[in-house]
């Protein structure tokens, strides 16, 4: 076999804009090895030897009652353990009414042909549908009135890895190998269900393919009915969902409505009005929330109502920054209408709406990284390919989470990071060896991270942006905590005073002078050092900076008004967040939330059969989620501003990328295009209606 | 249990399986190979991508009796250090898609005169990844193709 390592340390890359602004500039995701490699164990990946495999049966219909299930059929296939059928009644396609387990992948598909359960199907209602709106009177001061409805349609998660838990029974105590954005609320219900106190059991989640919100809610139905079964045969358990039962019940961000009746002035300025929003949350009791306004602009007076709709579909839950790319499409794209109608430039129009100064610099940079001067007025093109130009704004504050965090020397002169919240991809691995290496004053090479690991010290679960943003707290002041430990005792060793010791590039410096070399400090130390620190008003006073991140982004594309196919040229992406850390994976970060935006912008749709209520796409060919050939060239632009510390960087890219496609559709072929996504058809239909 | 003999990622080797696992089950639960992940299990996402005698195949969709005698690389048979371009590109976040992309690009790497008729894009466009928007993935496989026609001697 190849040799397994490979340097950490590169070139950087070719986007000169970002150069020298990041705490490291150059360094590698610290786990790219082993994902480039094959070698990162994801949970899908742990087979205990012995183990049980658990799956559940589902409805296939948007609501039907079985009448008839083989159970015994289906108990009497080879290498069966059990069936279970917990209800008869299946109130949407994927949604479980019981579970098999078996010995094998094989059996249990096997199980659940032979179940031939005969269903009859119900009536299923399959979407919002088009509920009245009932606006107040036309807002005072207004010279036109716009009247719109735009609509967002259901968008799955779709990580690569799907949900799932395997479980390591080994008797009077377990190992949990979830995948989930929580280790730590991975481990709430599961002493219940494992009838195992807290303390025998920890989860176990170093790598996790994907979660964008999905795997907030702790071990899910996935990992507690595994847990279950491992505790009641006393073996280990291993259920993960396939891609058709990740699309049907593992979450989305629900569909959503906006129903606008806005106010304006002859010169553009927004006088206010109604704004009735609903959400599509399926059999959830809400989570429907549209973020419409933002904020982000002056509108005037809003008065905003909101509802969530039920339906047959499996319900949402959190995805990256939920509520805001499906309320911020309808608001920038209400936006360009009202300069189109105005006869103004909607760059112009949003300098003169925007409340943050900070953005209005960002849009002058942004227009003129894209070329804002070669934007024709909306609606001017009679060309088969049209070009078409468009904006959007994003914002996002930063949430408090708890967070502990402990650093280590030891003598052999590694450096231990140690964490137990997870890593699901965002790099936080990295961020958090580079932040410690700074302010310790080593290099980064000597950082070792431990995470996703509930023995660990606890950290907030991966939502909202909370983990790094929170988690850095804890880090800065475990390694200040263990700084002055560790220069206290070389200090003493070499008989002189602490204060008068400092650690530069990892050498014990007094003055300009080396004392010592990293190595010799840490062997003369004889056993470990560590310092603890953890979130808290007063590590917040002394580490957390201010502001809030905010962005815009810009998209430059082409229609082609035969065919009604978009075609992406560029989009600018420009973003704070504070102090950046890690120059390569906060653009990753930015260019992943852009393309998931595009992605929902030009193809993602749940479509659920009206007839029947099942979803009739899911898969990944059918439920298109954009591939390479999709892509634009995506420009991320790291912004230093007003703000100080580090400050979320996960949600808010992806917030605007659709609204602004949206504005950039309606510049090219001059009538709105008011729904997602944004399919060929529609667009036809917008240049032949022309309506605008 | 059946048995296959094949050349498993350079080696001779014979292999049981189970008649109804597929390349994919036989190679992550029969020999714990792991690097070789399901995304979808039907061909759509790539994450499974294994050399087949030298041609990329979504190993979720072949049986494992029909790799029989072929010569048959999983990602962890690709030199790590052909990797470095990836590496610093930035191809990977969660990882996920990332053994897939990196056997696609060890296919593309060991074709150059593909990229005469097809873009990379084009050829990377059997693997999906949710995470990083191509960019770096894209960045990657270029620098791996300059950095072979360097190490040939011929013009980057
Ligand atoms: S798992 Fe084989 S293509 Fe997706
Ligand atoms: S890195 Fe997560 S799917 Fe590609």
């Amino acid at each position: 076999m190849a040799d397994r390592t490979m340097p950490s340390r590169s070139p950087l890359p070719n986007r000169p804009m970002n150069d020298g602004i990041a705490m490291s500039d150059d360094a590698n995701r610290l786990d790219g090895v082993a994902k480039v490699t094959g070698s990162a164990k994801y949970g899908r990946d742990v087979m205990p030897k012995n183990g049980v495999f658990v799956s559940f049966i589902r409805c296939p219909w948007g609501h039907a009652q079985a009448r008839s299930i083989d159970e015994e059929a289906a108990s009497a296939v080879a290498g069966v353990l059990e069936v279970e059928i917990t209800g008869r009644e299946g109130r949407y396609h994927g949604e479980p009414i019981g579970h098999i387990a078996a010995e094998s992948l094989a059996a249990l598909r096997r199980a659940r042909s032979a179940l031939n359960i005969e269903w009859d199907p119900e009536d299923a209602d399959t979407e919002i549908g088009s509920p009245e709106a009932s606006h107040d009177d036309d807002p005072d001061g207004a010279d036109h009135v716009l009247e719109a409805v735009y609509t967002t349609p259901v968008q799955t998660h779709s990580s690569l890895e799907t949900h799932g838990t395997s479980i390591d029974h080994m008797g009077d105590r377990a190992i949990i190998y979830a995948s989930t954005q929580g280790t730590f609320s991975a481990r709430e219900g599961m002493d219940r269900v494992l009838g195992m106190p807290q303390s025998r059991f920890k989860v176990v989640c170093e790598f996790v393919g994907g979660g964008f919100g999905s795997k907030l809610n702790g071990a899910g139905k996935e990992g507690l009915t595994a847990g279950r079964i491992a505790a009641k045969y006393g073996r280990p358990a291993w259920l993960f969902c396939d891609r058709a039962e990740e699309h049907l019940d593992t979450g989305n961000r629900p569909s959503s409505r906006t129903h606008v009746r806005i106010g304006y002035r002859d010169d553009g300025t927004i006088v206010g009005g109604s704004v009735r929003t609903w959400g599509g949350v399926g059999v959830a009791g809400g989570g429907g929330g549209v973020v419409m306004p933002s904020n982000r602009y002056d509108l005037g007076r809003i008065r905003k109502q909101h509802a969530d709709v039920r339906f047959n579909g499996g319900g949402p839950r959190a995805f990256r920054a939920p509520g805001h790319p499906q309320g911020a499409f309808a608001e920038e794209l209400m936006i360009d209408e009202v300069a189109t109608a105005t006869g103004r430039d909607p760059l112009e129009l949003r300098m003169k709406l925007d409340r943050e100064d900070e953005r209005r610099s960002m849009y002058e940079l942004g227009a003129r990284l894209i070329g804002w001067k070669r934007r024709q007025p909306t609606g001017t093109q009679a060309s088969v390919l049209r070009r078409g130009f468009g904006i959007g704004s994003t914002s996002w504050n930063r949430f408090p989470a708890r967070a502990d965090a402990e650093v280590v020397i030891h003598p052999d002169a590694s450096v231990e990071v140690r964490t137990g919240s997870q890593d699901i991809g965002t790099g936080q691995r990295t961020a958090m060896a580079i932040v410690v290496a700074r302010q310790l004053g080593v290099p980064l090479d000597v950082v070792h991270v431990s995470i996703g690991d509930s023995s660990l010290p606890a950290g907030p679960a991966s939502g909202g942006s909370v983990t790094a943003t929170n988690t850095s707290l804890a880090m800065l002041e475990a390694a200040d905590n263990l700084k002055e430990t560790f220069l206290e005792r070389i200090a003493a060793q070499l008989g002189v005073v602490a204060g008068a010791l400092k650690i530069r590039e990892g050498d014990i410096m007094q003055d300009d002078r080396r004392m010592m070399t990293w190595q010799e400090a840490c062997a003369a130390l004889g056993s470990a050092v560590s310092g603890r620190g953890s979130r808290s008003r007063r590590s917040d006073r002394q580490y957390s900076g201010s502001g809030h991140s905010m962005g815009v982004q810009f998209v430059d594309l082409e229609v082609d008004s035969e065919t009604g196919v978009i075609h992406l040229n560029r989009i600018v992406a420009i973003q704070s967040c504070g102090r950046v850390i890690c120059r390569k994976t906060a653009e990753s970060q930015i260019i992943g939330g852009v393309i998931q935006g595009l992605s929902f912008a030009l193809f993602e749709d749940k479509l659920l059969d009206r007839n029947t209520g099942a979803m009739v796409n899911p898969n990944l060919e059918f439920y298109r989620i954009a591939g390479p050939a999709d892509m634009p060239k995506i420009e991320p632009v790291l912004w230093e501003g007003n703000q100080t510390g580090i400050r979320p960087l996960g949600e808010p890219p992806t917030i605007p990328t659709a609204g602004a496609i949206a504005c950039a559709v309606f510049n090219a072929v001059g009538s709105p295009v008011r729904d997602l996504p944004l399919r060929p058809d529609r667009v036809l239909d917008a240049i032949e209606g022309g309506r605008s | 249990m059946p048995q296959i003999q094949l050349t498993l990622n350079g080696s001779p080797a014979t292999v049981d399986y189970e008649p109804h696992h597929r390349l994919l089950d036989t190679l992550r639960y029969g020999l714990a190979l792991t690097g070789t992940k399901e995304g979808c299990g039907e061909g759509e996402c790539g994450a499974c991508t294994v050399l087949i005698d030298g041609r990329p195949a979504n190993s979720c969709l072949v049986p494992t009796y029909q790799a029989r005698g072929c010569d048959v690389r999983t990602v962890e048979s690709i030199p790590a250090e052909t990797l470095r371009p990836l590496l610093e590109s930035g191809a990977t976040q969660c990882g996920a898609c990332t053994p897939g992309v990196v056997v696609t690009s060890a296919w593309v790497r060991s074709n150059p005169e593909l990229i005469e008729t097809h873009t990379l894009r084009q050829l990377m466009a059997g693997n999906l990844c949710r995470c990083t928007g191509y960019d770096g993935i894209i960045d990657g496989v270029q620098q791996g193709l300059d950095m072979d026609a360097e190490s040939r001697g011929a013009k980057p």
